[in-house]
């Protein structure tokens, strides 16, 4: 490689917390997500916040993927920009390519995704924020769940609940057309994943759902994205 | 006195206040009289706030009317905060309200007081549509206005930010109210002890930072390798940066062009400047409430009653009922829209 081995391209999408950049690490295509500094809070607080938050992202990934679930591959963590380096994802966001799939396509990505997310929660983990902007479909047809900034280690219903449930609102309300067939495909996935290791836990995460939408909060919310 | 145009009285009565306002139907407060619960150690015991408001209701009542220039008679509308608070306090504005309103034959509307923060922040800044954190002794809430509520972004999981800064100062010797003296401890400091910083998703917990707090006041260290100050300074700056935090995430999700911030705590200038500051990032006007109606006050009971009145009329006795646990994103507002 000439000059620098490690280069930083273009910016891809500027977030709240973090900036992701497209690059080259090694001669291979690239994502470098930055966390980025908040002047608002003092210079401790900072560095201590961004760099705990991306050695928890970094770490989860590399945990994830040793349950068979397709998530980008990290090379690099740099400590000093919190930075993490990883594997491009070439695909489009499933939001973006949803209404162009057809309905045999749809089903097949939805319930692979029950079966991914079956996965992480089985090993007790939950992702904190299932949009179908943080899931990319390659040009293989595989899918790719991205962005574990708002991941948790946890075992309670509640919090797999919650991670279905906010799934839920967000196919509602992104695409409202499509719900049924999606929702029902991935809850399908989501079970058969469990059964193939004989268990039942899954029935009160889900039945949970419920009792979530029962609460004064998500009433008649309705979701922008 | 003229009057000008209708006026409505409006009582709180949810916690250590017991506040009482004059309000014509434009908005202009012609009267705000309040007597709050000083404990001279611990914190606010409901039974002794109760002996204190009961006692005293009347003569607050009194200077008010006095303060506003009118008499009882002149009154067109009560209006008092019927949700949330503590249940014995809240019954005392409830009953004192329901009595006004039968011996003067006038009609009575209940309001949220959570709703009442965020009108009157509203009204007293000339702002329409915030994204609002609400922050006092007994709420931490990030709200904005979206189809007919308030929804509620982001809450405290367990303890309010106002509760465990005044636990703070009590367990630390300061007597009440010990929010303003944390303050002034602060600026003495920029030693920062590491505290625990937690934020899920969108809500806070502030109860594991009071425990370590109070754990660092009480460690043999104390006075040796750091001082109160310290504590005063990390604790603030720790809590304030979840808030921010949070209402920075709210404000990039709801993408409001305003930003109000209301409450107790909202007095506080390191929170303000810290606040404001994510505001401009996201180029929105930021405003504090007022002093004056930044606590809890009787002012905003009544200019919510009148708004509350004026789009869907009284309430019956009948749906008087207190409800100390009431959210206010059950509550549908339709003055607005």
């Amino acid at each position: 490689m000439s000059k620098s081995t490690i280069k930083i391209e273009r910016l891809l999408h500027k977030g709240a917390e973090a900036s992701l950049f497209f690059g080259h690490w090694f001669g291979k295509e690239a994502i470098f997500k930055q966390r980025i500094p908040k002047t608002y809070r003092i210079e401790q607080i900072d560095s201590q916040l961004r760099l705990s938050r991306t050695l928890n992202e970094a770490r989860a990934l590399i945990k994830v993927k040793t349950y068979g679930i397709n998530v980008p591959q990290v090379f690099e963590i740099d400590v000093d920009s919190s930075t993490i380096i990883m594997k491009y994802v070439n695909g489009e966001k499933l939001k973006d390519v949803i209404s162009d799939l057809d309905q045999v396509m749809r089903t097949r990505h939805f319930f692979q995704i029950g079966v991914f997310i079956s996965r992480l929660h089985q090993n007790g983990h939950v992702h904190g924020d299932i949009t179908t902007s943080n899931i990319i479909v390659t040009s293989n047809e595989d899918i790719f769940l991205i962005d574990f900034g708002l991941h948790e280690y946890s075992d309670t219903i509640e919090d797999k609940s919650m991670d279905l449930h906010l799934f839920k609102r967000v196919l509602i309300s992104s695409h409202g057309k499509y719900f049924d067939e999606c929702f029902n495909s991935f809850l399908n996935g989501y079970r058969s994943e469990y059964l193939k290791n004989s268990s039942n836990q899954y029935n009160p995460i889900i039945q949970n759902i419920k009792v979530i939408e029962s609460r004064g909060r998500y009433i008649k919310q309705v979701d922008r994205k | 006195m003229k009057k000008n145009g209708n006026l409505c009285l409006g009582i709180e009565s949810t916690a250590h206040t017991w506040s009482v306002g004059i309000v014509d139907f434009l908005g202009n407060v012609i009267g705000l009289v309040s007597d709050s619960y000083n404990p001279d150690k611990g914190g606010i015991h409901p039974a002794l706030v109760r002996e204190q408001h009961t006692s005293n209701f009347k003569k607050i009542i009194k200077q008010c009317l006095n303060e506003a220039d009118c008499s009882i008679k002149d009154i067109d509308l009560v209006a008092f905060s019927q949700s949330p608070g503590l249940g014995p306090i809240l019954k005392i504005g409830a009953q004192v309200a329901r009595m006004l309103s039968q011996l003067l034959s006038i009609p009575l509307v209940g309001v949220n007081h959570c709703i009442a923060h965020i009108e009157i922040g509203r009204f007293q800044c000339k702002i329409d549509d915030p994204l609002t954190l609400y922050v006092s002794g007994g709420n931490t809430i990030v709200s904005a206005y979206e189809s007919e509520r308030y929804q509620i972004f982001g809450e405290t999981l367990d303890i309010p930010i106002g509760n465990m800064i005044d636990s703070f100062a009590r367990d630390a010797g300061l007597p009440h109210p010990g929010g303003p003296k944390i303050e002034r401890l602060a600026l003495k400091s920029s030693n920062y002890l590491e505290l625990p910083y937690i934020v899920k998703g969108m809500d806070l917990s502030f109860s594991g930072l009071y425990s370590s707090a109070k754990r660092l006041l009480q460690s043999n260290k104390l006075n040796k390798e750091y001082f109160l100050e310290d504590i005063a300074y990390s604790l603030q700056e720790t809590s304030f940066s979840m808030l921010t935090e949070v209402t920075e995430r709210a404000l990039a999700h709801t993408r409001k062009e305003e930003v109000l911030l209301t409450g107790g705590v909202a007095a506080n200038k390191r929170l303000q400047e810290m606040i404001k500051k994510i505001s401009e990032d996201h180029n929105s006007r930021f405003e504090v409430v007022p002093l004056r109606y930044a606590g809890d006050n009787g002012a905003m009971i009544a200019w919510t009653g009148i708004l509350r009145f004026l789009s869907e009329g009284a309430h019956k006795i009948s749906e008087t009922k207190i409800n100390p646990k009431q959210r206010m994103d059950n509550i549908t507002i339709p003055w607005r829209d």
